[in-house]
């Protein structure tokens, strides 16, 4: 029997020849429209066309930069903070949840999440905006005299990034809760467990998985966000993805944005990495849901 | 129909390092119902894998009549095959799963279906044709499954442990429903179980696996009575195991002592391998051990259990080893209690030496 | 002594529970007030954005619709998200039948690919391909918006359609191939079939995925060529009047639509494969 053959020879699984030619067309895709271009544009920020970290070095060499990092990393973290103290109830009660009310809530996670993250980000400039819903509900209750600066401001971008980054933290903490069999609860409960020790000895740490990746999720996306800081902040509250397309978009200059991509993806990189080890990068989305 | 033989010759099936298989040759008759038994790990599904075109062999051949099959795709090569999960197709009625391999052989749209009811009335289940597999129940599943088999009348139908899925009462209904079909239609049948007794009861040879390798070919009685090695002995049947020092050995038999300090003596035909070194291991089956007044091996007795027809005699000799007898409720045993020591003594042909 | 057992037809009122209640209904208020809130703006009869509108009108959705630059817009980005969803479900469903029932050595390669376009942030990959779609002239072009939302989608698709597959015995295609199927014909009849409503509903995602994608779309866009969302995007901050609201509440629309599509074929699947109905 040929090599050829044997290669094409499938059984219980499809043949490694089939195996690899099904699975062409997705590494082609990814290699030309993800990889290299990925590759090239890092390459602008260390080639000029000899090795050079000029690019890196100015970074991490002006104040400004560092405060837009910093700040970048910030963002991130209250974001992720404040999606999990939103969050984590809403998963615990629609995982103890069934039928008609189940799906109700599930929507409004759902709905969020598959709307146009321009539309949500919008709504929120309409309502923050110095003659929007907000002030003017305030003023007409009387509890201000003067409208408030509320749009292009850190509040602001922190809301409407938690806003539109909760369904992120919401299902991965659902699916880990709804996976506890109650029987361990009931057997918390049977051994003399009060209801808050059951939740704080048996869900808490059984939900952490979810709490991680959900934490993650929000965290990554945050740090790259582009469209919501954009709209919804000012140069006050820029963050690292409004500089990059600054420098690209207004300055041309790409060596120092491939520079900043670079930071950027060392970062999400190395924490995604961090993660992959402790937990399984496959949670990532729900893995096998 | 008439099936024909299946010939397995030198089969070696290797993963990387790791061998399933190894150098196993089986013939088996046209006509013949085969069973492969040996615990998780021993190679028999493999095995059936191998013969059904999903796993490949390293080295040997199969032959399937005169074909060999070797090379030959799985859907070339004219099997039907029942699966340890029915593996109905969930989305088409019983009808339809039972006239899939028609339809994948081209036959025109009414003769599938009237081939279908035809082998559907052959399992019982004419009636169920216009139902979906969900609506029906573990037995009933697996008996269309059955039907889907041997539809298109294949040479050699190969069943993957097809009852284990099955609860007791239901899988004796199914041997006998098997055997019955087995005997209707002449199709040569090779099985894949773990269970010993259902290998025992229902084919007409049995091939013992072990760790990848055959260990014995041979009909229920000469297993169950002549074991050809230690592991078969152990694994088919419940048996009891006695360290005994030879004492002599030759050409016509052997002379061994017992624990206790009698003496046994053994002609060759009960003997498996050459007893050369001082120590042997004997084998006796529990129903064949009776109380004797001399000879025999003393035994303390640890536990009585009656179960109808038999008293289990739980017992342990003075070297340790743990005895087990299963007397006949008639056989005029004396009542027997904890502590009381008692000797345990067989019949001549009775029992086996294993080197 | 023996307690007395005691006898609860309904469970005691409790104040945890309700706290948390209350709790999860603001959070969820929360989340769908801005959403609510767009919609009754888009009929708002005046010039300008108001909450409550001072009447009813669909004058909006008129210009929306009568609009040619919001006309261009809407059709490229429909013609994109159709080609991506045609391309990234077709692609997707190879690549998770090739994990789910292959063995290829590459599989750990191809797992890592799949979650990078969900954790490298979309701005990085954004200006990487406009750099090289600048050098292959496919700024603004149909195939560079393709193919980049092809990227985004792909990592959905393949998470849709290998959780259906796993929910599919991989038996029951040897059984097939037993019964004289090759293993094309299997996939085509059995397997097929069965994971049929989760490609149906990752290619309504990629759909969604395309049709709302702004940050990519924001840059592989040229000044001829712009994307709905790239439109939205730049007149987001200087356009003052309801005709956003209504496009806002359009693309609501159509995402309640692809939710309800697509939980309609869940069900569907699930029904399949727990068998039909007893009739």
């Amino acid at each position: 029997m040929s090599r050829l053959a044997r290669w094409f020879r499938g059984g219980r699984y499809l043949s490694p020849g089939a195996g690899t030619l099904l699975l062409l067309p997705f590494a082609l895709v990814m290699a030309l429209a993800f990889v290299y271009p990925l590759f090239d544009l890092l390459s602008q920020g260390l080639f000029a066309p000899k090795f050079t970290t000029v690019h890196y070095q100015r970074v991490f060499d002006q104040p400004v930069y560092l405060r837009i990092l910093w700040r970048t990393l910030m963002t991130a973290v209250s974001v992720t903070v404040l999606c999990l103290i939103l969050g984590f109830p809403v998963a615990y009660l629609l995982a103890r949840l069934q039928g008609f009310k189940a799906a109700v809530v599930a929507a409004c996670i759902l709905l969020p999440l598959w709307s146009s993250v321009l539309v949500r980000t919008y709504a929120w400039v309409v309502m923050l905006r110095r003659e929007g819903l907000v002030n003017s509900g305030l003023q007409s209750l009387g509890l201000i005299d003067a409208p408030l600066k509320l749009l292009y401001t850190e509040g602001a971008v922190l809301i409407a990034m938690a806003h539109v980054l909760l369904p992120f933290v919401v299902l991965p903490i659902y699916g880990t809760l709804k996976n506890i069999p109650p029987d361990y609860e009931r057997a918390a409960l049977v051994m003399g467990a009060r209801r808050f020790q059951v939740f704080r000895e048996v869900v808490l740490p059984l939900s952490m998985p979810g709490v991680a990746s959900g934490s993650l999720m929000v965290f990554l996306t945050a740090i790259g966000f582009y469209v919501t800081p954009a709209l919804i902040g000012g140069p006050q509250q820029m963050m690292i993805s409004t500089l990059i397309s600054q420098q690209v978009r207004e300055l041309l200059n790409w060596p120092f944005a491939s520079a900043l991509v670079g930071v950027m993806l060392v970062v999400v990189l190395g924490i995604a990495a961090v993660f992959n080890r402790a937990i399984g990068i496959d949670r990532l989305t729900g893995g096998k849901a | 129909m008439r099936g024909v033989s299946v010939g397995i010759e030198r089969l070696k099936v290797a993963y990387g390092p790791v061998t399933a298989v190894n150098d196993v040759s089986l013939d088996i008759a046209p006509g013949e119902f085969l069973a492969l038994l040996g615990p998780s790990g021993s190679g028999k599904t493999t095995i059936l894998m191998t013969l059904a075109g999903f796993e490949h062999p390293s080295a040997g051949r199969i032959l399937i009549g005169s074909d060999d099959v070797t090379t030959r795709p799985t859907n070339q090569r004219n099997i039907g095959m029942v699966f340890q999960r029915y593996s109905l197709f969930p989305h088409m009625s019983v009808r339809d799963n039972v006239a899939f391999p028609l339809k994948m052989r081209g036959v025109a749209k009414a003769e599938r279906a009237r081939l279908a009811e035809a082998a559907l009335a052959k399992v019982r289940l004419a009636e169920f044709a216009g139902r979906m597999p969900a609506q029906l129940s573990g037995g009933q599943q697996q008996r269309v499954a059955l039907a889907r088999a041997i539809v298109y009348e294949p040479r050699v139908l190969l069943m993957d442990e097809p009852l284990s899925a099955l609860d007791k009462n239901l899988r004796e209904e199914m041997q006998l429903e098997i055997l019955r079909l087995k005997e209707q239609l002449g199709i040569t049948v090779v099985f894949v179980t773990h269970d010993q007794q259902e290998a025992l009861t229902m084919a007409d040879r049995v091939a013992v696996l072990s760790n990848g390798q055959l260990q014995q070919l041979g009909s229920p009685r000469d297993l169950y009575e002549a074991p050809a090695n230690r592991f078969v002995a152990g694994f088919v049947g419940e048996m009891n195991f006695l360290e005994v020092g030879v004492l002599r050995s030759g050409g016509d038999g052997a002379a061994v002592r017992l624990p206790g300090g009698a003496e046994a003596v053994l002609p060759q035909g009960q003997i498996a391998g050459s007893p050369s070194g001082a120590q042997a291991v004997l084998a006796v089956r529990p129903e064949r051990l009776v109380p004797v007044a001399d000879g025999g091996v003393p035994v303390a007795v640890e536990q009585v259990v009656y179960s109808g027809a038999t008293v289990l005699l739980v017992a342990r000799s003075d070297d340790g080893t743990e005895i087990r007898a299963r007397i006949g409720t008639h056989a005029g045993l004396a009542p027997l209690a904890r502590g009381d020591r008692i000797r345990l003594g067989w019949a001549p042909e009775a029992a086996r030496l294993f080197a | 002594m023996t307690a007395a057992i005691p006898v609860v037809h309904r469970k005691p009122l409790d104040a945890g529970r309700l706290v948390l209640n209350a709790y999860v209904y603001g959070v969820l208020l929360f989340i769908l007030l801005p959403l609510v809130i767009i919609i009754p703006m888009s009929f708002s009869p005046r010039e300008f954005l108001e909450f409550p509108p001072s009447g009813f009108t669909l004058r909006w959705y008129g210009e929306y619709l009568g609009d040619r630059r919001w006309q261009d817009a809407t059709l490229l980005s429909l013609k994109v998200a159709v080609l991506t969803s045609i391309v990234a479900t077709a692609i997707g469903t190879l690549t998770a039948y090739a994990l789910a029932r292959g063995r290829s050595v590459f599989a750990g390669l191809i797992r890592l690919m799949i979650v990078g376009p969900i954790v490298v942030p979309h701005i990085a990959l954004a200006i990487a391909l406009y750099l090289i779609f600048q050098r292959l002239d496919l700024v603004g072009t149909l195939t560079g918006f393709v193919a980049a939302h092809v990227v985004l989608a792909l990592p959905f698709v393949i998470f849709t359609v290998a959780a259906a597959l796993s929910r599919v015995d991989a038996d029951l295609e040897c059984a097939a191939m037993v019964c004289g199927a090759s293993r094309l014909s299997a996939f085509r009849h059995v397997t097929l079939p069965m994971i049929t409503p989760a490609v149906v509903s990752s290619a309504l995602f990629a759909f969604i995925i395309s049709f709302d994608e702004p940050v990519i779309s924001f840059f592989v866009s040229s000044i001829r060529q712009r994307s709905l969302p790239r439109r939205l995007f730049e007149d987001i901050e200087f356009s003052l009047t309801p005709i956003i609201p209504a496009i806002a509440t359009l693309l609501t629309l159509l995402s309640v639509v692809v939710l309800v599509a697509a939980w309609v074929l869940q069900r569907h699947e699930q029904r399949r494969r727990e068998g039909a109905a007893k009739s």
